[in-house]
């Protein structure tokens, strides 16, 4: 018995040294997407750009005195279930000192309301759009880089109205994401003076949407929005659209934005035809063209939706986490605020070195990043940029600013 | 030191995922264990639990119907009583129906039940959810917020477990394994079987409410997609035969053991590098089903068998 309590105590000194010497050496953030799940495709960009974050920092001297910052990745499915398992595992096993993440709105707001907040851990999400988010009661703990569906929402309804659009038919995926802008465009498109012939919700995956679509053409739609992703229904809706000849034009959100769009409909058919609007970045700008270049060479496209997000996510803890000069979650919270917004030296993607040199020598910095300034309003929001994305002469999507 | 105290709060939190698992797989082994009613529906009730005590429980809301404020307690009981009553409406058009057909039928009414909450958006926030939902304990401080919420969970598991033990050992529960072993001679024997059939589909759907009713509290946050049919059905289903089909304490252990294997094998995965990361959380997936495979191939009883209850005559 004795000797099994001496082997126990041995253990778990081990254990304890081996924990702390990871500690000295790795400072460990949260990656929480949705992995597997309804959205597992758009996933893989956004967590390759939080890594390529990781992987510059770490290249150009680490965080603090050197440390190596380690992305964690943990699976939130989009199911809250799921999102508030991976925020424990995180945030309890792995110990990380802030959280990116996660993916989906629904888990996200289990994530945040059932571990995050009451563990006092950061959590800066790249893609959870849900504007039931802003208000959470966080202490300042729940912010996020993409910008709340309020503002897409509003965002594609003037530009249907400024390309002369006045009665469109719509129609969306019954998820969290595209009901809530769905929701937003309606409201904001018969505020411009809109007409809106129909409004039809689908569930997605299914086979085909004739049925839908007969219900939703005539009344003199002139155009058809779809708020869908493109994998779940988005594709299928607009091929069952051009065969039966009920819509020509469409509208689309950033769920829909994908090269995949164009080779499987025919970059003909849809030349002059499509509008997409995408969270976006000021294509010309400095941040945005450092952070494409290097994405690039990743292997990814940088345009994929949220990928940028994902890297400015990432970028924006570590430059908390340098600014707070510890891993002290808290410090790092009230820290975040600091490093997003002005005043302060201008960083922009990939300049660590500017940025590490800038705080130790106790000046503020101000991270503008791939997606924008990134400067956080009172709830932790940002406003955004969009872009609409046409079809280009070389059959690839083409986007501009909206200014 | 900071890293065993992480260890001892995830280890509460494996248990209250684990204990509310327990008790979605205690309400399946009423209905599959006990009588041999397969209900592949459990998502259903496990969304109509979620959802009455969610609703019930939170402050008011202009996202969706009330918020009526009512305290835990009461609001689970509702979740129950609401769960019941669906489980006693699904009973009375089913109850005909056997094995695969009763399966084929609960599994159409799930989706339908889980495709009303996301659809009727004025009353339940449709596919955005349900938020700000209280969680018992919450405002102690940390740990004891988690400590108590775990008490809590495995309070009502225990109480549960007691309260099914009995029902196993009486008169009610020989008459259940009677009906699913032999419904004829169950029958002949001048017992009513429909009847006894509905009653234990009812008492499982309840308590199935009761497990998605403690899952809204445990998340604060419920949303459709927590219906998900592959974690709130086909887990279940795991996690009672691993457990042990008609064993309460294996629909436990079998809960507690496929919910600790489906949430910390991700702590290894996660461990690979790059895409590797990615490509394994769908390993998990199939783990489930492998444990499933090779349950059903080897130790189709399970870890703990179905204990068989003395006669009193060998006869």
């Amino acid at each position: 018995m004795m000797k099994t309590f001496k082997q126990l105590a041995l253990a778990s000194t081990m254990l304890a040294f081996v924990g702390t010497a990871a500690i000295a050496d790795e400072i460990k953030v949260g990656s929480v997407a949705g992995v597997t799940g309804p959205i597992a495709e758009l996933v893989v960009p956004i967590v390759a750009g939080r890594q390529m974050a990781a992987d510059q920092i770490n290249a150009a001297g680490g965080l603090l005195n050197g440390d190596t910052m380690t992305m964690v990745l943990a699976d939130s499915q989009c199911d809250p279930k799921a999102g508030v398992d991976a925020g424990t595992k995180v945030v309890n096993v792995e110990q990380v000192v802030a959280i990116v993440g996660a993916s989906c709105s629904g888990a996200t707001n289990g994530m945040v309301q059932s571990v995050t907040i009451p563990a006092g851990v950061v959590a800066l999400s790249d893609s959870a759009t849900a504007p039931s988010i802003t208000d959470l009661d966080d202490n300042d703990l729940v912010f996020r880089v993409a910008a709340s569906d309020a503002y897409q929402g509003a965002a594609i309804a003037q530009l249907a109205w400024d390309q002369g659009y006045r009665t469109l038919a719509m129609t969306y995926a019954n998820d969290d994401y595209n009901a809530g802008l769905a929701g937003v465009f309606e409201a904001a498109f018969k505020g411009l003076g809109g007409t809106i012939t129909s409004n039809q919700m689908h569930e997605p995956n299914k086979a085909s949407y004739r049925s839908e679509l007969s219900t939703l053409s005539g009344n003199g739609a002139e155009g058809l929005a779809i708020f869908a992703y493109y994998g779940g229904s988005g594709i299928a809706i607009m091929r069952n659209a051009l065969e039966a000849g009920l819509f020509e034009k469409f509208l689309a959100a950033d769920g829909m934005f994908d090269q995949s769009v164009i080779d499987q409909i025919g970059a003909d058919v849809l030349r002059d035809n499509i509008m997409i609007t995408q969270a976006a970045s000021d294509y010309d700008d400095p941040s945005y063209v450092a952070f494409a270049g290097a994405f690039e060479a990743t292997g990814h496209s940088p345009q994929a939706p949220y990928a940028a997000h994902g890297y400015d996510a990432a970028f924006l803890i570590a430059l908390a986490i340098e600014k707070a000069g510890s891993t002290d979650r808290a410090a790092i919270s009230a820290a975040l605020r600091e490093v997003a917004g002005p005043p302060g030296v201008v960083i922009r993607p990939g300049e660590w070195a500017k940025a590490k040199a800038a705080i130790a020598a106790g000046q503020d910095v101000n991270y503008e990043g791939a997606v924008g300034n990134n400067d956080f309003d009172g709830n932790g929001d940002v406003t955004g940029l969009f872009s609409v994305n046409v079809v280009g002469a070389d059959g690839k999507w083409t986007g501009n600013l909206i200014r | 030191m900071d890293q065993l105290y992480g260890y001892s709060l995830y280890g509460l939190s494996l248990l209250t995922f684990g204990g509310i698992y327990a008790m979605l797989a205690l309400g399946l082994n009423i209905q599959l264990g006990f009588t041999g009613l397969f209900n592949a529906g459990i998502a259903g009730f496990f969304v109509v639990g979620a959802y009455v005590s969610a609703i019930l429980s939170t402050a008011p809301s202009e996202r969706h119907i009330g918020g009526f404020d009512w305290p835990i307690p009461f609001s689970l009981v509702a979740a129950m009583v609401v769960s019941a009553l669906i489980g006693w409406a699904v009973a009375r058009i089913c109850m005909r129906l056997r094995a695969d057909y009763l399966a084929i039928a609960t599994l159409g009414i799930a989706e339908i039940l889980r495709l009303i909450f996301k659809n009727e958006t004025d009353l339940t926030n449709g596919a955005r959810g349900v938020s700000y939902i209280p969680k018992p304990y919450e405002s102690l401080a940390q740990p004891w917020n988690h400590v108590m919420m775990t008490v809590v969970v495995l309070a009502i598991v225990a109480v549960l477990y007691f309260m099914l033990e009995r029902a196993r050992k009486s008169p009610w529960g020989r008459v259940m394994a009677a009906i699913r072993e032999n419904e004829d001679s169950a029958r002949a024997a001048g017992k009513n079987v429909d009847r006894l059939r509905v009653q234990a589909f009812v008492v499982g759907s309840a308590m199935m409410g009761l497990g998605g009713g403690m899952m809204a509290h445990h998340l604060k946050f419920i949303d459709p997609n927590a219906a998900d049919p592959t974690t709130a059905t086909f887990l279940v289903f795991v996690m009672l035969i691993v457990g042990g089909s008609g064993n309460n304490k294996g629909a436990i252990v079998g809960a507690l053991l496929m919910w600790t294997i489906w949430s910390a094998t991700e702590i290894f995965t996660s461990m690979l590098p790059g895409d590797l990361a990615i490509r394994s959380a769908y390993i998990r997936v199939f783990l489930i089903g492998l444990m499933l495979q090779i349950m059903l191939q080897k130790f189709p009883q399970g870890l703990f068998p179905e204990k068989r209850l003395e006669t009193g005559s060998s006869g």
